[in-house]
């Protein structure tokens, strides 16, 4: 009954006049593939724009019976006007592939060309239109980069990014435990050393860069560089102890330093009076260490030799080499309790391991003459008792140092090769002087030419005119004239 | 260990000021990262090389963290980060 009792039904049956099922049929497949399409174009597009469908009608208005198009893709049900479609894209862009849709000819070629309306209402994209393609070299790779995956984000790799930013990320937190270590190993040793009732508080009476009592102790100048300062004490100006230690807060140099190695050291610098250090030159390091020195520092090349082992006396360790200008000044400064403390043998094994070199010279290179530098490599944080008996050493040698006076035969001797040296250098200033001098001389001479070339033809002229004229005077007779009355 | 013979060593009437030695701009190490930080965003922005770009970055970086004087190069070091940073933007998002 209801298939009967439908009117539509009996109306397509009996009232479509057969002449014109053709039409019918075209005009339903036209407008199912029309759907299709812009089905299709919907899930391509995040979000289909409707400027694009306007964009349709823009291009149909160019065309004969587009109205029906600006009203919006659903009227496009109406028959006859769907064929003029065919020729409103075929003139734009370059044509894709042919659509495995199977349409009828002429309306079926308008769907290939379909890239330029895609692009033209995109967000992303917003010029994809040009008379000439190939002008822009990036729409071409788009294309063909949007249309078989349009969502762009899954198609780009992002392993450099997340790569770098991780390395970033934990570059700065390294940064900041780092600094935090760093600062702990500096504490850790001015509380063992610096404070109150401690070695340094017992031997100076100003301690710390500052000149009241609630200024800090250390200094820092970056974040594994510390300085620590300690002034008042007889034989001396002043103490600088500088403390190097390892990059912990800069990732790169942390990851250098699992591959070579490196020590935290602690640099002692005592600034002897003039009036309380004699002519001392003395080093001692461990044996490679030693030859590098020797050449390297400058008063230690040419005062300095590296002295044997003494067969009659106790000696430092094996390990370590020793260089000085006499060898009885060696001797001198290598006491018994200093071997027996820290350079003997035995010793040595025990406490010794911290040491890296000392240098006591009276002839340093540098902005202060008269100085000991006394280098060591710090222990751990929670180790640093450990080179007590080594910092004990600073305190012993200013003392020994500030009171030590040369023998009469060393003090010749040493006296001899410093005012050998001293002769040299003056030499060298005079010689330097005189080149300076020599210089200016021929560089006013060059001035004097030049001025002199600088001269005009006409001013060469007059002047040898007048000297003719000088001359000509000088060898006409000289005519005495007298008044007549 | 070896005490000074039991007299107090220190002189408070010779204490000095600590004085710090001005170091010049030309002494201080040369700052090889804030160079390389320099070249590679300069290649990363001709080239348009990605890694190049976040190379820079990372050098920068360094060069930042190494850095001595924070309160006397503070205009340097805000120009520096400025430069790589525009440097490295454009480059960030090009092909790798």
């Amino acid at each position: 009954m209801a298939k009967y009792s439908s009117p539509s039904y009996w109306l397509l049956r009996f009232y479509v006049p057969r002449g014109e099922t053709l039409w019918f049929y075209l005009a339903l497949v036209s407008a199912i593939s029309l759907l299709g399409q812009e089905l299709a174009r919907c899930s391509a597009l995040a979000s289909p724009d409707p400027t694009h469908f306007e964009g349709f009608g823009e291009e149909d208005a160019l065309e004969s019976d587009s109205e029906e198009f600006e009203d919006g893709p659903i009227e496009i049900l109406i028959p006859p006007p769907t064929v003029t479609q065919s020729n409103f894209e075929t003139h734009h862009g370059p044509p894709e592939p042919s659509s495995p849709e199977p349409k009828p000819k002429p309306s079926s070629s308008s769907f290939e060309y379909w890239d330029e309306d895609e692009f033209e209402g995109l967000p992303i994209d917003p010029s994809p239109r040009t008379e000439n393609p190939t002008e822009n070299s990036s729409s071409p790779p788009e294309i063909t980069q949007q249309s078989p995956s349009p969502k762009t984000l899954p198609s780009r790799s992002f392993h450099v990014e997340i790569i770098c930013v991780s390395f970033l990320i934990s570059f700065i937190i390294n940064y900041f435990t780092g600094k935090r270590e760093n600062e702990n190993i500096a504490l850790a040793w001015a509380s063992c050393f610096a404070t109150k009732d401690t070695i340094f508080d017992k031997n100076f009476s100003l301690l710390g860069t500052g000149d009241g009592k609630d200024t800090p102790l250390l200094l820092k100048e970056g974040q594994n560089i510390f300085k620590f300062y300690a002034s008042g004490r007889r034989y001396c100006q002043g103490l600088l102890a500088t403390m190097e230690l390892q990059s912990r807060h800069d990732l790169l140099s942390r990851i250098y330093n699992f591959v070579v190695p490196c020590k935290d050291e602690i640099t002692f610098e005592v600034y002897m009076n003039d009036e309380n250090m004699d002519h001392v030159l003395f080093a001692m390091a461990r044996k490679k260490l030693a030859k590098v020195i020797h050449k390297e520092v400058r008063d230690l090349q040419r005062y300095a030799g590296l002295l044997s082992v003494p067969m009659n006396r106790k000696w430092v360790s094996e390990e370590l080499a020793v260089m000085s200008e006499s060898r009885e000044v060696a001797s001198d400064l290598i006491t018994e309790a200093v071997l027996d403390q820290v350079f003997g043998e035995k010793a040595f094994e025990k406490f010794g391991k911290g040491f890296i070199s000392f240098h006591f010279s009276d002839q340093h290179a540098g902005s202060h003459r008269k100085m000991l530098v006394f280098k060591f490599s710090l222990p751990n944080a929670n180790n640093m008792a450990d080179m007590t008996r080594l910092v004990a050493l600073v305190p012993y040698y200013i003392d020994l140092v500030g009171r030590y006076k040369l023998s009469s035969q060393a003090r010749s001797k040493t006296e001899a090769a410093r005012a050998k040296a001293a002769q040299e250098i003056y030499k060298e200033l005079q010689n330097v002087r005189q080149e300076a001098i020599q210089r200016k001389k021929a560089e006013r001479r060059k001035l004097m030419e030049e001025a002199e070339a600088k001269l005009s033809a006409e001013a060469l002229r007059k002047k040898e005119e007048k000297e003719r004229a000088r001359q000509l005077k000088k060898t006409m007779p000289k005519v005495k004239m007298t008044r007549a009355h | 260990m070896s005490h000074s013979g039991g007299a107090d060593p220190r002189m408070p009437s010779a204490s000095k000021p600590y004085a710090s030695s001005p170091i010049s701009a030309t002494d201080l190490p040369a700052d090889y990262s804030g160079f390389f930080a320099i070249a590679f965003g300069i290649v990363g922005l001709m080239l348009r090389y990605k890694l190049c770009s976040w190379l820079a970055i990372i050098c920068c970086a360094q060069s930042l963290a190494n850095m001595r004087n924070v309160e006397n190069d503070l205009k340097q070091v805000v120009m520096a980060m400025t430069v790589q940073f525009w440097m490295c933007i454009d480059c960030l998002d090009c092909k790798f």
